[in-house]
């Protein structure tokens, strides 16, 4: 029961931490020191949380008109309120450093006070356990995430996206609600045990409903195409310790919601409901990288990447549904382990590249990547965290994002040969979105080569990159801390996975990862479930040789137990590194050994003929990325205005300026159309004030007169 | 690009066939004059004196004949006393002394594929449209091996045109200085190679000679592109240089 405690812990420290920051100038330590606090005793209760075997309930404090609290501790929560705390440790040291750059300009007294309210209502939305205690957490959450990113209030651009991403959650929380709602009057209460009786009552219209509200509404916090737009407007105007929490941990309370509803509550029970799912988060996934790809800003090309990783992890999820749907509990479990796997590697990665992005707004104030460059020079250390925080997001080997994306895709390619059940419309549909999240994947090197490369190496191309300075010492702290998870949750995918399995999944889909992560490395260690002519099988393969070099398990193989030729698939990073590392060394001895005998010389970079090499000439951010602009021009459907200026006379040209203007895809079809809709309707109201005394008077009149007719009629 | 997809297959393959054949359409090079050792007296010195720039000369009662300061005008086609005989074809390249010494030495590697960066020490535009059309479907070097590179890093030929001006004058020793070992130089058009129209004057040199070592020049103002693959064939041994008869003058290394 010490779970309990430390949670309550966690939330006094929170209450604190508030209360100190506001009574001190100093919000900037508090955070630090309060909001670091509360992290590690949140990251404590996730860890004991997991090792709690069966989910924690109890209930608390009764609220006249709420009712009883329900609060509730399960693998789920317990992960999630993990990842949570391993997010926001750095994030709070990070702030120390970050938020003087604040002082004197705006109150970082209220930032503190809502920085640990915010903290606590994350944390509370991931334990509580009835509608009206869940609703209230998740208002609060979304109004202090909306306070928190209004921050910076004085721009006017700013207000903008925040009351954008304010209307936006507000709807979506609507829908969560009425969702919420179907079900528990189904289920004759508002506890979310309740609500899971409920949702066996339903007929098919009611399901429907209740999928479609909840995911999208839940879609909406996790950024999911089309209720999307709001999020990369909302990240350039955060602080960057905010947008580390917004991308890190409030994107996952979205598909916290969507997998606590879907998965749990009233899980998905018809194929084509996980269909859907897998399409809109292949879509997510696409739209996601390549807008990602063409932007400059570095914030909102992070902020577009994490709707393409929220889609990833979307689309893996469904096709768990669908495989759960299709009874085929091995894939199923194989995709919501691969699904959570990617949840959690993006947290961490993504939290480690807003730092990164923050740090060098902070130092060098600019995101432009066209105007950065060179950076690697005067940030060595961000640079290096930057870099694996790239290459993790970009998943190359060893680094975590490979390990989830493998599995990811893995699930996808192998649900035609694995699974027998599958219609025709779920293969065709798979395929599809493997392909789709192939080429996302492709995309997703593009658009961190060029972020890293346009940012940090090169030449500097303005007077602001020249003039940056290195990171201070919480910067460098937090971003390590975030680098080193990274890496860990890379090179040991063998120990995250089964844990993963036992908190994620349900009972009856366990033996995902018996399946998974073989337990056998030599034959009288074989797991007494696998078959002798596999084990034997599978010691020939070579698996024996990496237990002698490696301190620990490292293949990570999915097989079928008793076929003849069982192994589906296998990987692992810690070879992978062993295997990377040798071919790199053998490269540096063959490049040495074959030109040891050529002379060398030194001569300056060649500038095409000029006395020094410009730094605007060199490769700008939107040269990299213009060949993904050209061949998707269909998708993004540029709006190109120039200006031509005629200062000396008519047709002689003095300067032309050309204006490039993208307007989301999500924004045009559908956030566009409804807000013109809406603007209409508005118009058309607005057309009764017409200013005059008469017409008010008549208004209230006729109002009169209606009331009277009504009270009449009805009595 | 559906437009240029059929243009393209009906309209067949337009590269000419040269090296393996002649390409023989007509106006596909401009010529050169082919001086006669019959001319004497009056004739000769009519003929020289009708000459511009300086290409045709009166050397011991012969008719000398500069090719790389000819520029195809034509006032001695047809008009001379004598008709001076015209050459239609295009190989016109030839090897320096240096050029020559340097070939024997060219390994296999460089033969089928060559990276050039091109200099434009001054010219008038007119060899540097040549140039850029040996890139184009018509005379489409990359089938011979041969490549456009933006730096000279990376290059193993210089390919310059124009008589080097004082302004380009650093800038070309710069990118020859850049390159790396084993490096050649062709010297385009008359330019180039002598200063043609423009050189030796009060703001550029007379060509490339003096300053950077030439392997390989080509005649013509401008030469056209089959002889300027032909230099290239040339410079790689693949096609034999042009004969020396033609240069009656002092030649050129
Ligand atoms: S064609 Fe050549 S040789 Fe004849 S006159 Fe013109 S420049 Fe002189
Ligand atoms: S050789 Fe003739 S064509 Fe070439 S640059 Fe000189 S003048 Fe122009």
């Amino acid at each position: 029961m010490i779970v309990k405690e430390i949670l309550i812990v966690f939330f006094a420290l929170c209450a604190a931490g508030s209360v100190i920051s506001l009574l001190t100038k100093k919000a900037h330590l508090v955070i630090s020191i309060f909001g670091s606090l509360a992290s590690v005793s949140l990251v404590a209760t996730g860890i004991l949380g997991l090792g709690l075997g069966k989910p924690l309930n109890w209930s608390q404090w009764s609220f006249p008109i709420f009712g009883q609290m329900h609060f509730h501790i399960d693998g789920i929560t317990s992960i999630l309120l993990l990842l949570t705390g391993v997010v926001a440790l750095p994030v709070s040291i990070f702030s120390n450093g970050y938020l003087q750059r604040y002082l004197g300009k705006y109150s970082l007294r209220s930032f503190g006070v809502m920085y640990h309210l915010l903290l606590a209502s994350i944390a509370a939305v991931f334990v509580t356990w009835d509608v009206m205690s869940f609703l209230v957490s998740w208002e609060a959450m979304s109004v202090l995430s909306y306070l928190c990113v209004n921050f910076e209030h004085r721009h006017e651009e700013n207000t903008h996206a925040g009351l954008l991403m304010l209307v936006m959650g507000e709807v979506g929380t609507l829908a969560i609600a009425i969702s919420m709602f179907i079900l528990g009057s189904a289920g004759g209460g508002l506890d979310f045990e309740s609500l899971r009786l409920g949702a066996q009552e339903l007929g098919p219209g009611a399901s429907w409903a209740v999928f479609l509200l909840s995911f999208f509404g839940f879609g909406v916090k996790a950024g999911i195409v089309p209720v999307n737009t709001w999020l990369p407007r909302a990240h350039p105007a955060a602080p960057a310790n905010i947008s580390a929490l917004l991308s890190g941990v409030i994107l996952n309370l979205g598909l916290y919601g969507i997998i606590r509803m879907n998965l749990d509550l009233a899980p998905v029970v018809s194929v084509n409901q996980g269909l859907v799912v897998v399409i809109t988060g292949s879509i997510t996934a696409l739209v996601g990288i390549l807008y990602a790809t063409i932007d400059n800003d570095m914030k909102r090309m992070l902020a577009h990447s994490s709707i393409e990783n929220i889609g990833i992890i979307t689309a893996v999820f469904g096709a768990g549904l669908v495989f759960s749907a299709s009874s085929d509990p091995t894939l199923a479990g194989l995709a919501f382990i691969a699904a959570f796997y990617h949840l959690i590697n993006h947290s961490i990665y993504k939290a480690l590249l807003f730092l990164g992005a923050g740090s060098v707004d902070a130092r060098s104030g600019t995101r432009d990547m066209n105007r950065l460059g060179g950076l690697i020079k005067i940030m060595p250390w961000t640079s290096l965290m930057f870099l694996i925080g790239a290459m993790s997001i970009a998943a190359l080997p060893p680094l975590n994002g490979f390990v989830s994306e493998w599995l990811a895709l893995q699930t996808f390619l192998q649900s035609a040969t694995l699974s027998s059940t599958s219609s025709t419309l779920v293969r065709v549909t798979f395929v599809l979105c493997g392909a789709a999240l192939a080429l996302t994947a492709a995309l997703a090197v593009t658009c961190f080569v060029k972020a890293f490369a346009m940012s940090f190496l090169g030449k500097a191309r303005s007077a602001q990159a020249r003039s940056a300075k290195p990171a201070g010492g919480t910067t460098r702290l937090s971003m390590g801390i975030l680098a080193l998870t990274c890496i860990a949750l890379g090179l040991l995918p063998t120990y995250v996975i089964p844990k993963l399995d036992e908190s994620v999944n349900v009972p009856r889909q366990r033996h995902a990862v018996e399946s998974l992560v073989p337990a056998f490395f030599r034959p009288q260690d074989a797991n007494p479930i696998m078959d002798k002519a596999f084990v034997d099988e599978f010691h020939d393969l070579g698996a024996q040789v990496g237990k002698g070099l490696l301190p620990g398990r490292g293949l990570v193989v999915l097989h079928r137990g008793q076929a003849r030729n069982p192994v589906v698939f296998a990987m692992s990073t810690s070879y992978t590194v062993i295997v990377l590392g040798l071919l790199l060394a053998m490269v540096f001895l063959l490049v040495h050994l074959f030109t040891r005998k050529r002379t060398q010389k030194t001569r300056a970079v060649w500038a095409g003929g000029l006395e020094n090499l410009p730094p605007e000439l060199t490769y700008t951010a939107t040269g990299f990325s213009n060949p993904v602009r050209v061949v998707f021009n269909t998708v993004f459907r540029p709006q190109k205005t120039e200006t031509r200026h005629q200062n000396v006379a008519r047709h002689f040209r003095s300067a032309v300026s050309k204006q490039w203007e993208v307007v989301h895809l999500a924004d045009r079809w559908v956030t566009g159309p409804i807000v013109h809709v809406l603007d209409k309707l508005a118009h058309l109201a607005a057309s009764m004030h017409s200013g005059r005394i008469n017409a008010y008077a008549a208004y209230m009149l006729m109002a009169l007169v209606l009331v009277l007719l009504a009270g009449h009629l009805f009595t | 690009m559906s437009r240029w997809l059929t243009e393209g297959l009906l309209t067949h393959k337009p590269t000419t066939a040269y090296p393996a054949r002649p390409e023989s359409t007509a106006g596909i090079s401009p010529g050169l004059p082919v001086p006669s050792s019959e001319l004497t007296g009056q004739a000769l010195e009519q003929l020289v004196s009708m000459c511009r720039v300086g290409a045709l000369s009166k050397e011991k009662n012969t008719l000398g004949f500069d090719d790389g300061r000819c520029i195809h005008c034509m006032r001695c086609k047809g008009k001379s006393p004598k008709e001076l005989e015209w050459d239609d074809s295009y190989e016109w390249a030839r090897l320096t002394k240096l050029g020559e010494k340097n070939l024997a030495k060219l390994s296999a590697s460089f033969k089928a594929s060559l990276y050039i960066r091109t200099i434009d020490a001054g010219a008038c535009a007119a060899c540097l449209t040549e140039i850029s059309l040996l890139a184009g479907p018509n005379y489409n070097m990359h089938r011979l091996g041969f490549f456009m590179t933006p730096t000279p890093r990376k290059a193993d030929v210089l390919l310059v045109s124009g008589p080097v001006t004082d302004h380009m004058r650093d800038h070309l020793l710069e990118a020859y200085d850049s390159m790396p070992e084993p490096k050649r130089v062709i010297a385009v058009g008359a330019c180039a190679m002598t200063g043609g129209v423009f050189g030796p004057s009060f703001t550029c040199a007379a060509g490339l000679s003096d300053m950077i070592p030439v392997d390989v020049v080509v005649p013509g103002c401008p030469p056209p592109p089959l002889a300027l693959l032909h230099a290239l064939l040339v410079l790689t041994g693949r096609k034999q240089q042009a004969e020396k008869i033609r240069a009656l003058g002092s030649d050129r290394s």
